[in-house]
Parts: structure tokens; sequence; C-alpha cells
């Protein structure tokens, strides 16, 4: 394969679940070789939220994992066993950047944080991503998707008109699904820096922030008239004539946004199947566009794009929000099973032999499976 | 200069290229991208047609009349105004490409051929994949929510479904394509051919959404908006509203912060009983919300570990304890609107924020 942007970079991935195990998922579409870390004692917990089954194996099998995982190499190596610590620290000095979004503290407690790392290797780049960021008061708060939907601002202006806020809810975790997109491209910027100068970056990103910075307009527009009212407006949108979702005789909802107001559209809507009113509308010029689920977006190849692809066992898995050259993604190894690669990458980078990996396997250091129990 | 104060991407020179006639909800993702870059330190000058670009006129409103949508997505930026439908403004246009590393610009612009085959690498904004010849279809930031399957996921099942506060199709799309923006530089900078970037607000809704397509795909049937059947939920409490959060190994620290014993009844054991009670488990937990402030029921949940979730307005964010401590908010002085305060880049590089500059006026 031709060079890629992130050629020669490699990525030590303690990303877990959306934000973190995402945004080295796009390092890896770029061309950056990521090795992601876990442990038989703790498992990207994507693998256990996904569990289709109890049968053996069950946490190689999580469609939530194998979505975002596609394109990693997987080792397990226990970090709480200081000789686990250990073979982490001699494959970071072969790294160029770490991701990782564990509650602030536990990487530095296995020595494994921003300080033990860069000291060993100043080039690397750290993309330390936290619910609240690495500094303040509540730098040690925890929280999970939604919860970030009602402390960034967004719940506050969600929601039917004159009713209580909203969260996005955990088939969304809308804030956990941003932060990738503007992490990613934070940390390309970083590994530049460090490719020109040989000095890396300590990256400390706080989800809420990135959750808050796009409601941008609204902070500042408050921040000069305290006094504006922020209630949940339904659909509308100020500046909009009219807009709102509208039920269609086939039982379906259709969004349309309007330029002018139109008194007689729910009428309209009420007395037609979705897809005539939608295509009637677009004929007068108006947006309009049936309220998809998941099911219609898994047929519509052509609005899928590059969004969706399957990987050599045929799973479906996550693409690309963009295109690189035209192009979307091939998937070239699926989601890793629980330490796949551990024995390939510890020879590959760190040249252990056999009696080496032997000896870390029965030392509990290295594993295949878990060791958390019934789940 | 020494490189700890230099800005990151203070080595290039991008171009954003505001022509007439595109959709509004494409330009706050075009705008969004370069605001982020030129806060980095990037070049980034702001072509603008006669009279301006049009976010400059949308809501909200500063109290003097300046548009806080416009000088959210245009710091740090310059501009300059070129009639692109006149030979003038395009040779100038073209000088322009020639000196440029990136280019930005909108799908249906009338100038996206000759941007396309600029010199600088094109970064191209559309609504829709590129194989559906879709450019001309009308279109609205609402109608991009409703396609990419987001809408279908919030509100009560049995009403109509409900958008997300704020530009999120738009602005999701905008970090998409900064981060494809950083991709196409960086090969630049390694010197390979840089690819070109597209991005459709259509295809990164249905990627942001990807957990409804994840679902429908391992069990045949969509996910879709729960409401009051969800086991996340909004409550109201003394001075406002608590969202509802915990996964299911918080469960057991959930149950005894709320400290009720109608709650060990194994019916709320796990997940399934919870989802099938889910009435009878709000009404339980709800009065525990009811006499206690915001402030009391996060310090109280987080000692136990459990993510409730505080619900705060946008003015509200303005006090936060958190946000002020870290900085995250900038003051910058408008020439007109005296002092705003607004967020800066969500990231702390080695400590430092990056405080944006105040969007350019329009030249006369």
């Amino acid at each position: 394969m031709s060079a890629r942007p992130l050629s020669g970079i490699r990525v030590l991935d303690f990303g877990l679940l959306t934000a973190g195990a995402n945004t080295s998922a796009m390092l890896a579409d770029l061309g950056a070789d990521v090795i992601k870390i876990e442990s038989g004692a703790y498992l990207d917990p994507f693998r256990i939220v996904g569990k289709p089954d109890d049968n053996d194996g069950w946490w190689n099998r999580s469609p939530q994992f194998r979505f975002t995982n596609r394109n990693k190499r997987g080792l397990a190596l226990n970090l709480k066993a200081p000789e686990g610590q250990r073979v982490i620290r001699e494959l970071a000095a072969h790294c160029d950047v770490v991701v990782e979004n564990f509650r602030r503290g536990v990487l530095d407690r296995a020595g494994l944080g921003y300080k033990d790392l860069s000291a060993a290797n100043p080039r690397l780049v750290f993309a330390a991503i936290s619910s609240q960021g690495d500094t303040g008061p509540e730098r040690m708060n925890v929280s999970f998707g939604s919860t970030l939907d009602a402390t960034s601002g967004i719940a506050s202006l969600t929601g039917y008109e004159g009713e209580e806020p909203r969260i996005s809810g955990m088939d969304v975790n809308y804030p956990d699904q941003i932060v990738s997109l503007f992490a990613t491209g934070i940390v390309i910027t970083a590994v530049m820096e460090a490719r020109r100068t040989g000095k890396g970056a300590f990256l400390d990103f706080s989800q809420r922030e990135v959750a808050s910075f796009t409601l941008g307009e609204e902070i500042l527009a408050a921040s000069a008239d305290p006094a504006r009212p922020n209630d949940r407006r339904g659909n509308r949108e100020e500046g909009v004539a009219q807009q709102d979702a509208y039920l269609c005789e086939d039982g379906r909802w259709i969004a349309v946004t309007l330029d002018r107001p139109d008194a007689t559209l729910e009428a309209f809507c009420i007395g037609h199947d979705s897809t005539a009113a939608v295509a009637a509308l677009l004929a007068r010029a108006i947006a309009a566009a049936p309220c998809n689920d998941g099911n219609d977006l898994l047929g519509n190849m052509a609005l899928q794009g590059v969004t969706l692809v399957r990987d050599e066992r045929g799973g479906l898995v996550k693409g690309l929000p963009y295109r690189l050259g035209g192009k979307g993604i091939s998937i070239e190894r699926p989601g890793p099973d629980l330490g796949q690669h551990t024995s390939e990458v510890l020879r590959e980078l760190l040249g252990y032999d056999d009696a080496q990996l032997k000896k870390l396997a029965e030392a509990g250091v290295t594993s295949t499976t878990p060791t958390v129990g019934e789940i | 200069m020494n490189d700890d104060t230099a800005l990151p991407l203070a080595r290039f020179t991008i171009l954003e290229v505001n022509d007439t006639d595109v959709p509004l909800c494409l330009r706050l993702a075009t705008s969004l991208a370069a605001k982020i870059a030129a806060d980095l330190g990037a070049s980034v000058l702001k072509i603008e047609p006669p009279g301006g670009d049009p976010v400059r006129r949308a809501p909200p409103f500063l109290p003097q009349g300046e548009s806080a949508l416009f000088q959210f997505l245009n710091t740090s930026k310059r501009s300059l105004v070129l009639d692109l439908g006149g030979d003038a403004g395009r040779a100038a246009l073209k000088a322009l490409l020639d000196k440029a590393d990136a280019v930005l610009f909108e799908e249906p612009a009338a100038s996206a051929p000759l941007l396309r085959a600029a010199r600088a690498t094109p970064i191209e904004i559309a609504a829709f994949p590129a194989e559906m010849n879709a450019a001309n279809r009308p279109i609205s930031e609402f109608t991009i929510l409703a396609l990419g399957g987001l809408l279908h996921m919030v509100g009560e099942p049995e009403r109509k479904p409900l958008r997300l506060g704020g530009h999120q199709a738009s602005y999701a799309a905008g970090l998409t394509a900064f981060t494809g923006l950083t991709a196409a530089l960086a090969a630049r900078d390694a010197g390979q051919p840089a690819p070109p970037v597209r991005v459709s607000l259509a295809e990164v809704m249905q990627w942001v959404n990807w957990k409804a397509v994840s679902g429908a795909d391992a069990g045949g049937v969509s996910p879709g908006r729960e409401g009051r059947n969800s086991e996340f939920q909004i409550v109201p409490c003394r001075d406002g509203h608590v969202a509802v959060v915990y996964t299911v190994t918080q469960w057991p620290a959930t149950r005894a912060l709320i400290g009720d014993p109608r709650l060990a009844d194994t019916k709320f054991s796990t997940r399934a009983g919870r989802r099938q009670n889910i009435a009878e488990l709000y009404e339980i937990i709800t009065p525990w919300f009811a006499n206690k402030t915001r402030s009391e029921i996060q310090t109280t949940a987080q000692a136990k570990g459990v993510p409730f979730g505080p619900t705060f307005s946008p003015a509200e964010l303005l006090q936060t304890e958190q946000y002020v401590a870290r900085g995250f908010l900038a003051d910058m002085a408008h020439s007109t609107e005296g002092t705003l305060r607004l967020p800066q880049l969500p990231v702390q590089w080695n400590g430092r924020s990056f405080a944006p500059q105040p969007a350019p006026e329009l030249a006369a």
C-alpha cells in the first residue's frame, strides 16, 4: 500500500468504549500502526456491554467492540503487575502516540503516565481524554455518555416546547461520539510538530468541554445578555420560519424546514404517504426528509456512503466519517480477539523470545481470556 | 520566535472560500473547521462575497446587533471581499490559491470546479455522498438530522422526534473537516501527495449515529427514542433537573445512593428487569431528587462513583467552577460589542490554551 498521512506512526492505545478507542481507530484509518492494550482483568467495556451470549469466547464477539476496534492489533498485558508495567514502558519507547481515557490518575499510579513515558521518549504525543479534563476541582468526576448531554448544556436546549430538558440517551451517548472527531485532528497536529521539532506534547481533552464547544454561539450570546431565554423549543430554530417533524398517513415522521410559514403543512402530511409527501415538498424546493431509523440506514447503500464497511469475517463495522482521495477504507484486520497479537508485537518490537513469552504467560502478565468472573 | 511560543499550525496558509448561494448548514461546517485551524495559528483568509458571508446576519444576535454565530465561527481569521462572479475576482482567487496549502469550500458553490483543481489541497463540504448526485436537493440541518437517523433517537416513542440543541449536524461535520484538513497537511508535510478531502453532513451524522445501525444489524430491530421507557431519564430537583445515568456495574452504588429498601427487590437487579419495571423504578427514585439541589446531588453521587449529570444552561456554564478553574472560557475584546466571553478550543496543549482573536469586520 502506498504511503498514507500517518504511515510510520505507531499508537499505544489504552482507549476504551468510544471516546478513546475511536480516536485511535481514526488514527489507524490514516495509516498508523495501532496497538491496543487491554488486560484479562480489565477488558474494554464494549466487550462486555455487547456480550452476545454466554458461550466460550463471548468477549471476542461484541458488535460494539468490533465496530470500533477494527484495523488495530490487540495485546493483553496486566497493568497492575510490575512486569506488565515494565513491558508497556518498553513498548512506549517504540511509539509516537499514546491515547487513553482512563479515570484521572490510573496510569500515573501504574507508573505509565505522561511524566513516566515521556521521560524515556520525549517525542511522545500523549492524548489524555477525560470527562472533565486533567485539572480543576471536578477532574476526578466520572461520567457516562449522557451525563455530558446534561452538564455540557446540550440537554438544556433539547426538549419538547416548554417541557423538561432531554438527553441523547444510551443508544446515542452523543458527547462520546464527537470527541474523537476533534481529538484526532489535534493529535495529528501534534504529530506534525513532533516530527518537525522532536518534541511531543501532553494533550488534555475534556469531553464536557468538547460538547459545550458545540454551543459556542449560545454561550457567547449568554455572556452578552444573561437574560437571554434558553428554554426548550421543540424542533423550532431561531431565524427559521417553520420547522418540525410531521406525521404522515403511513405512520412515519418526516422532517420539514420552511422559509415561509405554511399552516396547511400538518394536514398535508397526515393526508399523504411519507415518501410521497417528501417528494412533493422537495419538488416545491422545500427541505424535507424521512426520519430514518437504523434499518432504513442499513438498507440505503447510497446514503451510507463510506460510513459502513464489512471486515473479512463479513461483520459490519465502522467506516469513515470523511473521504480522502474520494475513497473510504478497506478493513485490513477485524477487531482483535483479547490478546490476539501479544506475542507477535512483543517479538517484533521488543525482540522477545519463546522463553520470555512463556514466562509472562505463566505469571499471568499476558492472557487471552478474561479473569473478570461472571458478567 | 522559539518553538515553545509558536502556534502549532503557524506554518500553514488556508483559504476559506464563501461563495454565494450555499446552504447555511454547509457554511457553518466550513467555518468551524477553518476557525479551529485559525485558533491553532494557521493563517486563514476568509474570502467573502460582496455583502459578506450571510452568517454575519444569522442569529443569535449580540446586543449591538452583531451575530454571535458569526463571531464564534470566525475567530482568528482575516477577511477579503472578492466577487467570484467576475473575472477580476476569480483571477485574484487563483493567485491566492497558488500560495495556499489548503482551501475549504462547499460542493454547490459555482467556484467549486476551480477550487477542486487548485494546487492547494481541496477540503470540500457537502450535504450528501458524491454518488447520490444530490448537490442541489433542498436541505436544512434539521432534515440532515432526520436522514442520518439521529432525529429518530431523541424524545418519547409515541410523540414526535426531537432535534438536539445547537448546530450538531453542522458542527460534527466541521470537526470532521478539521481532522481531514490536518490529515491532508500531514501528508503534505511528509512529502506525500495530499489527498483531497470530502465531508458530507449526511455521512457524518450516520457515522455519529452508528449504534442505531449496529443495533439494527445485530438484532433486526432498530434502536429508537425510548423517553420514559429508558433507564436514563431526566428528573426534576430543587433548582433544576438532573440526568439519571449509571452503567450496569454502577447500579449497586446507585441503589445504595438512593437508599430506598424497595430497590433491593430482585426485579431491579438486572438491566432487563429494571427496563421491564422502569415506571415503578422512577416512582421510587424521583422523590430522592425533589428536595436536593443539583450541586448536592452531584457531590453526593460522585462520592459514590455514580455519574448523575445536573443540567446547565449556557448562561450557567459561564459561572461553572470547573470551566473557570481551567480557563476554558476566554474573554475577547470586540470593537462594538465590548468584552465577549466564549469557549476556547477544548484542548490544553502542555497546559496551554488557544486564545481566539475577534472575527474580522467586513471590508467597506
